[in-house]
């Protein structure tokens, strides 16, 4: 081969090489810790159609900037390193595996999605690498945790308790209702409506009708209007935002007027307004949901001490970012608890030590959660929140009712 | 005494040598994490070689070769874990190495284009480009819909099952002990070149001739007696086929097939891929698949606040077209007469 052939092809392909970022390792007896620093990796969907899970990671980073400001946790800065994956489990799989194997964190903390958590699972129990507080109400997450021991339960009421508490309310306040549900056809649409069924089970209420959509349907319009053909006074929405706009929508357009129920994952404020067309809407009006974190944007928490420092964090660590956004304020929440855990996990934490203090949870002062609401898990019992207050949609605001309904299996 | 002009093919064949020689001796230079993203890299590589069969050489635009993916990884994923099927109660779960899929998920995915190709032999142009936009679109949701044998919604784990080789510990290969990036590195790699070869062969011979003739004008191939029903469908199996074995590939890197893996976004990088690396011609799709695999990650660097690392992409690859029009062969065509010059100077 000539000499200038070869010589031109190492040219061309070390400047292939020189274009990609080099990597370095870092070594370390327990991985992602120093005498001074823990490093925390997650992923979310910066990018792509889920990009409005993204405050959920920049909540919990500014989180952790406030405590590090203050001295960090046992002389150690707390750094959260999220990587997007576009809602795509192929991209968490990868990316989780440059945050484990290249950067070394000491545990995946925070990464959203059902399927994106399922995808990495596997393998971070293989390693050994903890898996904290998956944004996911998935019920399995805390059900299989002899199965999956470096695996927590997600930082939310689960699905089916969720369900469940809606079932149980529809049972003693209005007996022999007709429920139609509109479903996502995935483990978190059916999760919600498993809980519903238990909750409703030896009651006067029936589920008269469910349909469930693909999440890459283009509209939901024929489920609402078989749903609306069947009868039913009330309406179970399981659906994700976008879904849960569109639903409303078109009960309105129907001239259909069910008692609705909208599922947590749906029920930010700026999802309730889209969905009420501008006050328009008649079928948004009175609308139910679930809520445990206090809302930013409910004037009764307007002087409570949590929100001004939700407010105060954000204005000081996230400049630019939304305080009405209510998944902000589930980062700040779900960091909180990291901290506790970290604090609680002492002076020199380990991946062992620190999966075995979220076994033991036991936290009644998170203060971006309702009052009353229990951080709490045992060997046992590893769903970290099972309570949740209902809430009802007045006039362009959500207005808490009641007491706190908390979920027996 | 001058040089004598090393004739095309020898030129070509140097080159195919000395590539595979640096893809041989690359592991020992880089991370095992950078082999991994190297190893995605050559799957990439794989579904661009074949898209370019189909699009550059044929001229049919294909949108979907995403869902030709999914189905190479479906096929590799239902076939070895527990998710498979049974005759007559012996499943082939414990049978079945997930390498040995491979030519089974690249059939299967083969058939599917062929089968597409067959109605699609009526479009052209955008209406083409349509229909394989709506196979990338609704393939998720008909995954979704066979749950029995896709996992519905959730998916099927590969990770830790007996047909699955490597995960974490190292793989045996010929004596040696490779770690499983590395692994992943020369399996992916080889397939990649050995596939690259096919297809070079194959289209310097009649059947290239056919589809370029197919490309250039339908009509004078026709009056040439070029069937054009033969060679669009045979470019659209040949094509899905190495997407298959691409998407095989994937779900044995990723240890994970579910859905959502495969939406439209990968369809249209994988034509982003091929159209930056050089419509027609085979040199330039190794930039193609780096910078599929790359540039989502370079444009997070570059900025991570929301919506940002979507606009770096887009403005890269904006800008990448502009400067060249031709994708990454353009310019290496336009750097051949400069590098015919240093071969010849006289001595």
């Amino acid at each position: 081969m000539s000499g200038k052939l070869a010589l031109t092809c190492a040219a061309l392909c070390a400047a292939l090489l020189a274009a990609i970022p080099g990597a370095f390792a870092r070594g370390s007896a327990e991985p992602g810790i120093t005498p001074t620093s823990i490093l925390l990796g997650g992923t979310a969907p910066l990018s792509g159609s889920a990009s409005a899970f993204s405050s959920v990671a920049r909540g919990a980073d500014a989180y952790f900037k406030y405590v590090n400001a203050k001295g960090g946790v046992n002389g150690r800065t707390i750094e959260y390193k999220y990587l997007d994956d576009a809602y795509n489990p192929a991209q968490t799989v990868q990316a989780t595996r440059q945050l484990v194997e290249s950067d070394k964190v000491f545990a995946i903390f925070n990464s959203v999605g059902t399927e994106h958590n399922q995808a990495i699972r596997d393998y971070l129990n293989q390693l050994q690498v903890p898996q904290l507080f998956p944004a996911t109400g998935s019920t399995s997450f805390g059900r299989d945790y002899a199965k999956y021991p470096w695996t927590t339960a997600g930082f939310q009421p689960s699905y089916q308790a969720e369900g469940w508490i809606y079932g149980k309310y529809l049972a003693r306040t209005k007996a022999g209702a007709k429920v139609a549900v509109i479903f996502q056809n995935d483990d978190y649409g059916k999760d919600l409506l498993a809980g519903l069924k238990r909750g409703l089970q030896r009651s006067a209420v029936k589920i008269v009708a469910a349909e469930p959509y693909e999440v890459t349907a283009s509209d939901v319009q024929s489920q609402i209007a078989k749903l609306k053909a069947s009868g039913a006074d009330t309406l179970m929405i399981f659906a994700t935002p976008r879904f849960a706009i569109q639903s409303l929508v078109y009960v309105n357009k129907l001239g259909w007027k069910p008692l609705v129920f909208n599922n947590i994952v749906s029920s930010a404020s700026s999802i309730m307004t889209l969905a009420s067309e501008g006050g328009k809407s008649r079928s948004v009006e009175g609308a139910l949901s679930g809520v445990y974190l206090k809302d930013a944007t409910d004037p009764k928490w307007a002087n409570d001490p949590g929100i001004k420092l939700y407010r105060q964090i954000l204005k000081t660590y996230a400049p630019g970012a939304n305080w009405k956004d209510v998944y902000h304020g589930y980062g700040m929440a779900v960091a909180y608890t990291m901290v506790e855990v970290l604090k609680a996990a002492g002076k020199n934490p380990t991946r062992a030590s620190v999966m075995a203090q979220t076994a033991k949870l036991n936290i009644a002062s998170n203060p971006f959660l309702l009052p009353g609401i229990l951080v709490r898990t045992t060997a046992t019992e590893r769903f970290a929140i099972e309570q949740a207050q209902l809430e009802r949609w007045e006039k362009g605001k959500w207005v808490a009712f009641g007491g706190l309904w908390g979920y027996r299996a | 005494m001058s040089q004598r002009l090393p004739s095309r093919t020898a030129s070509i064949v140097a080159l195919f040598v000395a590539a595979t020689a640096i893809v041989l001796i690359l592991p020992g230079f880089v991370s095992e994490f950078r082999a991994q993203q190297l190893a995605y890299v050559g799957i990439y590589l794989i579904a661009l070689t074949g898209l370019n069969i189909l699009t550059g050489y044929t001229g049919q635009i294909s949108l979907g070769h995403g869902a030709f993916m999914a189905v190479g990884a479906y096929t590799t994923a239902i076939l070895i874990s527990d998710q498979g099927l049974s005759i007559g109660g012996h499943t082939f779960a414990n049978d079945l190495k997930d390498v040995w899929t491979i030519p089974l998920a690249a059939l299967v995915a083969g058939i599917a284009g062929f089968l597409f190709g067959v109605p699609a032999l009526r479009l052209s142009g955008l209406y083409l480009a349509l229909a394989t936009f709506a196979i990338a679109v609704s393939a998720p949701a008909v995954f979704k819909k066979f749950e029995t044998f896709t996992g519905g919604g959730t998916g099927i784990n590969l990770f830790g099952i007996k047909g699955l080789t490597g995960s974490i510990s190292g793989v045996h290969v010929f004596g040696h002990k490779l770690a499983f990036y590395d692994w992943l590195y020369y399996l992916s790699w080889t397939i990649a070149l050995v596939l690259l070869a096919v297809a070079w062969f194959l289209l310097r011979g009649r059947i290239g001739r056919a589809f370029r003739a197919v490309r250039d004008s339908e009509s004078a191939a026709a009056s040439s007696g070029v069937s054009l029903a033969t060679y669009k469908t045979l470019a659209f199996a040949i094509s899905a086929a190495y997407a298959g074995v691409a998407g095989a590939l994937y779900a044995i890197a990723n240890t994970y097939v579910n859905p959502d893996t495969f939406p439209i976004t990968l369809s249209i990088f994988l034509l982003v891929g091929v159209v930056v690396g050089g419509l027609g011609t085979l040199s330039g799709l190794i930039v193609g698949a780096v910078l599929v695999q790359f540039l989502p990650l370079w444009s997070q660097e570059v900025s991570k606040s929301p919506g940002a690392p979507a606009v770096v992409y887009g403005v890269i690859l904006i800008a990448i077209m502009l400067a060249l029009p031709g994708g990454v062969a353009g310019l290496l065509r336009r750097v051949r007469p400069l590098a015919r010059r240093l071969y010849t100077r006289p001595r």
